[in-house]
């Protein structure tokens, strides 16, 4: 396993190189620059020059390349052209609210999915299925801004309640933190748990039918031990699959929820760096949000080997 | 009873979201209206009436994209300068000038002028604001400081090019000799780019304030703490130097990107002002706990036409775009009405503006003639143009074009839309003289500014910066030189109006509205007057 986890890991490498590359040049490759952008219709091409200067954009391609590339093997992500803030730290603590968010979120999603899935699932074809599938097909095709502008505008205009506005962290006052993530994790939660749903009752099914199962029946087995110890752990694989697809991109960044909540994540992080044409913050955060992903994806497969024995990378 | 009311908003709101994501199922799920809750008692109905916390709650659409005063000029980042940094004097709402940091000012010949400094005026550092600092701001400004920093970096230094020399007279007397007489120049001084800095903050930061943290005025709100993308909070500056204001005790600008969230939260009482656009006029108008505040902008719609292209170099199908516009039937769809048909001097401008749409021909609209003129130049029904147009950032200006798609039809044009995301329009405006823009015409929104000489020879003169059309006409060049070098106003009137008629005849743009701003304010809210000049004086607001 060990060797698995080094040799995955060092796979990582040249995956990172090959998106530090395509990032950095689709980045000046689109249009507008991160001078002219700054100087707006007051510019000049002498200006534009200037700035070019200050912050190395007139220097060649490659040689930009190598010295953000070497900042970053160093652990320098370097600074933000706009803000003038190191990009690193940064990113850490909009990482940590998008972690925070994705967390909750999965957490509400399984807690939806899972049981409602394995309820389809057993009462295939009657009213109960139906609902769900109805309502995993919602979750799928509701887009989550849609939902969150009608939650809150439902909420101001029933209740006259709006969630706080001011952003805190965690341990700085968990109750406020909780009541500022509860509506923006519900959402991207209901959002998740249709898929992972329909997933859910699927996977089970295929389980169902299969032989082994009539034999844990033949032995006496009750329903309930029948479908948790041996329908939901040989159903779990494909689930864990998705969901963490699912987390590796919300660790990205939820960008529309954290746009639409103010929430200072790692997505609006990004976003800000695009529409700024602030290419280091976008260089990192893209890298960064690589690595995650990849990263969250080799922890599934590791997963695979603890869900099912016969999975082994060894 | 807060926590118990929060709790159940949660609670429903989770209710909520798992039945708007179930509802097709049955509808046994759905909450028939006459079981939901009673809605919320007014919180401050039984209990004795506590005073309202003097801190204004700004929505703010877009987080600022830097925070040196004299490199970012966008309006997100203007709003919280307006409040942190000063300039020596600022427009009254008839457009004169009033003094802020200078008391009062004299003008011994066309090139000098002398301002003496308000006395006992404090930076937020506690530091006394002396003429030295104001010879270093635009030193900063013009890059002729050594503080580490090649200048301020910011398009600033075109406003103050035509500085020679700044004198420090006493610490309380600063003299600015111009290169040429420019009549524009005190309007330019009213600009967030005129701030005045302290040096030792800037020498501080290795010649940069690109950071919040560095921002340190002589405004009537200090900066206080702030998280990125989320809020950022000021506080009364106790210090500042008119008596009595500011009234608040201080100002938090929350991101809220969204409309119709910074709208809810109005309703809520969570923030007390945004400014919001016309199409949500409608939903407040029964609303008692909101209030609108309007005022005509100094901005104009516009479509700029790429004068490299050949069929576009045509004056008569210029023209004949121009005839062929209803501007009332814009300003009806787009604006609701809320809008005055408009130049590129916008009617805010006052006695600067030509009336073309009374007396323009081609501001009425008129399709037989302008059918004429595109035959003329040899269209007809089986022959007809396409019109590239890339249409700029605002929804308003998406919707014009499609207006002008179908209107522009009856005229033998075929108008092919492309909306630009915002580095796109950027890249595309310092193109479009040439055939790289890849488009015929570019629809926008642009803004007059505070004189004529920015509204006019800046988008229109031959070396005007903003004139990206490849537009010359030598007596256009001639008015707006004319124009910046004498310092009589009704000299410079003269020049400036017969400017406009030959850029309106000529349309190397056409011209549109002028929308209307609002800002929508909580009921309590008192002592506020934005004027286009002027949006951002919150010395005077109260809450009730």
């Amino acid at each position: 396993m060990r060797n698995y986890i080094v040799r995955r890991l060092l796979q990582l490498l040249p995956v990172l190189l090959g998106i530090s590359i395509v990032i950095f040049a689709v980045l000046r490759l689109i249009p507008g620059g991160f001078a002219s952008g700054m100087l707006g219709i007051d510019a000049t091409p002498e200006l534009i020059a200037q700035v070019e200067a200050r912050y190395g954009l007139d220097q060649p391609a490659v040689t930009q390349y190598l010295r953000w590339m070497s900042g970053v093997l160093h652990g320098d992500f370097g600074q933000s052209f706009r803000s003038g803030a190191a990009i690193l730290p940064e990113m850490m603590t909009r990482f940590g609210v998008t972690a925070e968010l994705t967390i909750l979120a999965a957490v509400i999603s399984w807690c939806i999915a899972l049981p409602l899935g394995i309820l389809a699932a057993v009462k295939r074809n009657t009213m109960a299925d139906r609902v769900v599938r109805v309502a995993a097909l919602l979750g799928v095709s509701v887009p989550g801004f849609a939902l969150s502008i009608l939650v809150i505008l439902f909420l101001s205009l029933a209740f006259n309640y709006y969630p706080p506005l001011d952003y805190v962290g965690f341990f700085t006052d968990p109750g406020k933190n909780l009541e500022i993530m509860a509506l923006p994790a519900l959402i991207l939660g209901a959002s998740m748990s249709g898929s992972v749903m329909r997933m859910t009752r699927s996977s089970v099914l295929e389980i169902f039918r299969q032989d082994f199962i009539k034999t844990v029946r033949a032995k006496g087995a009750s329903e309930w031990v029948t479908i948790v110890r041996h329908v939901l752990r040989n159903a779990l694989i494909p689930i864990v699959t998705l969901v963490g697809m699912q987390i590796g991109s919300l660790l990205g960044g939820a960008v529309v929820i954290e746009q639409i909540f103010s929430l200072p994540g790692l997505g609006l992080m990004t976003l800000t760096g695009i529409n700024n044409r602030d290419y280091p913050v976008v260089q990192g955060c893209v890298l960064f949000i690589a690595f995650i992903y990849v990263l969250v994806n080799l922890v599934v497969d590791i997963l695979y080997a603890y869900i099912d024995p016969r999975i082994s990378y060894d | 009873m807060k926590l118990s009311k929060r709790f159940f908003a949660l609670a429903l709101a989770g209710v909520m979201v798992l039945a708007l994501a179930a509802c097709g199922g049955n509808g046994g799920n759905s909450t028939p209206p006459s079981q939901s809750p009673a809605p919320t008692p007014d919180a401050g109905s039984s209990a004795p009436a506590a005073p309202v916390e003097q801190v204004l709650k700004y929505g703010t659409d877009t987080w600022p994209a830097g925070f040196d005063p004299h490199t970012i000029s966008a309006i997100a980042a203007t709003r919280v300068f307006n409040q942190v940094y000063e300039s020596l004097i600022s427009f009254n709402p008839d457009m004169t000038f009033q003094g802020v940091l200078a008391e009062s000012w004299e003008t011994p010949d066309d090139t000098t002028y002398i301002f003496h400094l308000r006395k006992g005026v404090k930076f937020h550092n506690g530091r006394e604001m002396t003429a030295e600092d104001v010879e270093y701001s635009f030193n900063r400004i013009l890059g002729k400081t050594d503080a580490g920093d090649i200048g301020a970096l910011g398009s600033s230094a075109s406003y103050y090019g035509g500085i020679d020399t700044i004198e420090v007279v006493d610490p309380a007397t600063i003299k600015f000799t111009l290169k040429a007489p420019n009549a524009a120049f005190m309007s330019s001084l009213t600009s967030s780019y005129g701030a005045i800095v302290p040096k030792e903050v800037v020498e501080q930061n290795n010649g940069s304030l690109a950071s919040i943290e560095t921002m340190c005025g002589t405004g009537p709100f200090v900066y206080k703490d702030s998280v990125v993308d989320n809020y950022i909070t000021l506080e009364k500056n106790a210090d500042y130097w008119e008596a009595g204001s500011p009234k608040l005790d201080g100002i938090t600008y929350y991101l809220m990107a969204d409309e119709s969230t910074r709208l809810a939260a109005l309703r809520t009482g969570d923030i007390n002002l945004c400014s919001l656009s016309a199409l949500n006029l409608s939903e407040v108008q029964n609303d008692s706990s909101v209030k609108v505040l309007s005022y005509q902008s100094n901005n104009y719609t516009y479509l700029g036409f790429n004068l490299s292209s050949k069929k576009l170099q045509d004056k008569n199908v210029r023209q004949a775009m121009s005839l062929a516009v209803d501007r009332d039937a814009i300003i009806d769809y787009v604006y609701n009405g809320e809008a005055t048909v408009s130049t590129f001097v916008a009617p805010a401008m006052g006695h600067w503006v030509w009336d073309a749409p009374k007396e323009s021909p081609l501001y009425k609209k008129n399709i037989d003639e302008a059918k004429k003129l595109m035959e003329a130049a040899g269209y007809s029904d089986s022959n007809r143009m396409t019109l590239t147009v890339a249409a700029g950032l605002l929804d308003s200006i998406r919707d014009t074009v499609v207006i002008l798609q179908q209107q522009l039809k009856e005229i033998y044009i075929d108008v092919e839309i492309s909306n630009l995301e915002s580095g796109e329009y950027v890249d595309i405006w310092g193109k479009m003289d040439t055939p790289e823009a890849g488009f015929d015409a570019m629809c926008g929104q642009n803004g007059s500014g505070t004189d004529p000489n920015r509204a006019v020879s800046f988008f229109f003169s031959s070396t005007g910066n903003a004139n990206v059309w490849g537009y010359k006409n030598d007596k256009v060049d001639e008015l707006c030189a004319q124009g910046v070098a004498t310092t009589d106003e009704s000299q410079r009137e003269t020049y400036y109006l017969e400017a406009q008629k030959i850029v309106i005849d000529e349309c190397p743009n056409l011209f549109f509205a002028s929308p209307m701003e609002y800002f929508f304010v909580s009921a309590g809210l008192e002592g506020f007057a934005p004027y286009a000049a002027n949006a951002n004086n919150f010395n005077s607001i109260t809450l009730k």
